[in-house]
């Protein structure tokens, strides 16, 4: 398995929209068997191909305590939906950044699994959140694009930081 | 997407996440990583004290939940209904604001993603903040406010019928904290002023020569003295095997169940001419037994093997004395895991009773005419202690059992009881059998 890199934010190659799934090859497995490891190693809970620089409709997730149940859906479409819930989510292509934010509370999906058989799901709780967060990946949203143009804003300083602070600690060690 | 780590440091979420890891997933409440991961060490101690207390309460929590909230919550919100739980444990017996464990309790449920049910947490425990008292009294008057299982109520009650509310009190008390001091390594004078110093409060035992008790608890690694092997934590209950086996110099003695070994090391520390054969059944318990020795400077043999199965492992070689500290249902010790009431059911009774006697058959051989066995068990339960050994007894005409040079305990033909709360001990049972020549 491979560890993939995830893009993260304001990259704009995840504004991309991704393409339906349409053979489910061997590389499609290797690719679902890639993006759970990704995730995992990313101490993630729920990972969208677009992510990985991949521009298909697919996303893994575990939602899972002991995250030893991992699940993947493959062009997954919202049929109903009802409620509201809000949840603070968090994002592994906008790290660190954590947000409040409004989606359905239940949701009825249906999409295929590795094989490209379809099934229907009910979600609620956390396992909606989920859902709906990486499908928004795969049309080119992100959760922040939920915020205020001024804090959508804030969070894109507060990474760029983020990231000018790890680059300068990782030259400090080159320089050691 | 990604949680929020910040949630993994919410000493609420951390105490129903340790919940699950006791009841679902059957882990020793001592080895809970949601509770060992909280880096506050405030909030560590309260999450731990707020595990520790619903799972002492639960079933009168359950009881009180039950009639709180208007039809029961579906089983897959389970995490919701631990909140409850955790709400009225902190409103029923914890000293935290009322307020704030309404509050903080109820918005637990948005950040497990669950929103719709903060203003139903909400909703419920300020109902029972108005109505507590009549709920309480209703709750006695059902007799739900032992919190113990009913099979095991009927237990109790038949086994002890004059002492079993005194047992089911002392079981939802909080234990001591008792040390026993290694007197290889340390100097009494010397260990009680370090304690002091670091502001423990000191106290003897009434009995127990090498029990010493410190207040407030602490973490182990806290208490000064541990990390140099200058004292082990252990119930005075517990030390007392040490005094019915009376080690002396040139005894061949066999720890039959050693693991964790404190029994083990109490020998070891007492005398220093004993051939002690140290045996668990697990690789895994033999480590920690080895691992308690060498931080105490104490050496043994150790075999992994299984007692009850002699064939596999004796050599022959027949021995003074053997400690079978047995395996049993802890219902002694359920001041220090209230998660055994919950956890335990009639059937491992049963099969306990099953295991003890096999082993009682099987090492009795082992054992050279005119020597002793001593049996033990942190149990409470007749069928495995006084029951069991009167029935080794018939079976076994070469066996004869000894009083117990104690100075504590319920008596009997065949060995002393010791029951939870009696000068601050666990509850225990100890038999001596000697075998005739």
């Amino acid at each position: 398995m491979t560890k993939l890199s995830i893009l993260e934010f304001p990259d704009p190659r995840l504004t991309t929209v991704a393409a339906d799934v349409e053979s489910f090859d061997e590389s499609l497995q290797k690719l679902v068997r890639d993006m759970t490891e990704t995730m995992y190693a990313a101490k993630g809970i729920g990972l969208a191909a677009t992510q990985v620089n991949v521009h298909k409709r697919l996303l893994v997730l575990d939602i899972s305590e002991n995250q030893d149940q991992p699940r993947v859906y493959i062009n997954p479409q919202i049929l109903s939906s009802s409620g509201e819930q809000e949840y603070e989510e968090g994002c592994l292509s906008v790290p660190g950044i954590y947000a409040n934010v409004k989606r359905a509370e239940n949701i009825l999906i249906k999409a295929q699994d590795s094989d490209g058989i379809d099934f229907e799901e009910e979600l609620e709780g956390l396992h909606a959140v989920c859902v709906q967060h990486e499908m928004d990946h795969l049309i080119g949203r992100l959760f922040v694009d939920y915020l205020s143009p001024l804090k959508k804003n804030m969070v894109k300083k507060k990474l760029e930081k983020q990231r000018k602070v790890a680059a300068k600690e990782a030259e400090e060690h080159l320089a050691i | 997407m990604s949680k929020n780590k910040k949630n993994l440091q919410n000493p609420r979420l951390a105490a129903i996440k340790a919940l699950s890891e006791v009841l679902d997933d059957r882990r020793n409440l001592g080895d809970c990583e949601a509770l060992s991961r909280l880096e506050d060490d405030r909030d560590k101690a309260f999450a731990r004290n707020l595990t520790y207390g619903v799972l002492r309460w639960l079933g009168s929590l359950e009881w009180l939940a039950a009639k709180l909230l208007d039809k029961p919550l579906k089983k897959r919100e389970v995490a919701v209904q631990r909140l409850v739980l955790l709400g009225l444990q902190q409103l029923w017996h914890d000293h935290t604001a009322s307020h704030a464990a309404v509050n903080e309790t109820a918005e637990c449920a948005r950040l497990l993603g669950k929103p719709w049910a903060v203003g139903l947490i909400n909703a419920v425990l300020r109902r029972f903040q108005r109505e507590r008292e009549s709920l309480l009294g209703r709750m006695e008057q059902a007799g739900k406010q032992f919190a113990h299982p009913d099979w095991l109520l009927q237990k109790f009650k038949d086994d002890w019928p004059v002492q079993w509310q005194d047992i089911v009190e002392a079981n939802n008390l909080q234990a001591p904290l008792w040390l026993r001091i290694n007197r290889l390594k340390a100097d009494e004078t010397a260990l009680r002023n370090r304690l002091e110093t670091a502001g423990f409060e000191v106290s003897d035992h009434e009995f127990a020569r090498d029990a010493i008790r410190i207040s407030p608890a602490a973490a182990v690694t806290k208490i000064p003295g541990f990390e140099e092997g200058w004292l082990s934590v252990q119930d005075p209950a517990a030390q007392l095997a040490r005094d019915l086996l009376a080690p002396q110099p040139g005894d061949r003695i066999l720890d039959a169940c050693a693991a964790p070994g404190g029994k083990t090391a109490h020998l070891l520390e007492s005398c220093q001419g004993i051939e002690l054969t140290v045996l668990d059944k697990q690789e895994q318990r033999i480590g920690q037994i080895m691992q308690n020795l060498d931080r105490l400077g104490l050496t043994a043999e150790t075999i992994t093997a299984d007692a009850s199965a002699p064939e596999t492992w004796w050599t022959g070689k027949t021995f003074h004395k053997i400690l079978l500290d047995a395996p049993c249902s802890a219902t002694g010790v359920i001041r220090r895991h209230p998660e055994i009431k919950w956890l335990r059911n009639n059937g491992q009774v049963d099969a306990v009773v099953q295991t003890q006697a096999n082993l009682l058959d099987a090492l009795w051989p082992l054992l050279e005419p005119g020597g002793l066995l001593v049996y033990a068990t942190c149990s409470i339960l007749k069928c495995e202690n006084s029951h069991q050994i009167h029935q080794f007894l018939k079976r076994r005409k070469d066996a004869v059992a000894e009083v117990p040079a104690l100075e504590c305990g319920v008596d009997s033909p065949e060995g002393r009881q010791i029951l939870p709360g009696e000068a601050g001990m666990d509850g225990f049972f100890y038999a001596v059998l000697r075998k005739s020549f």
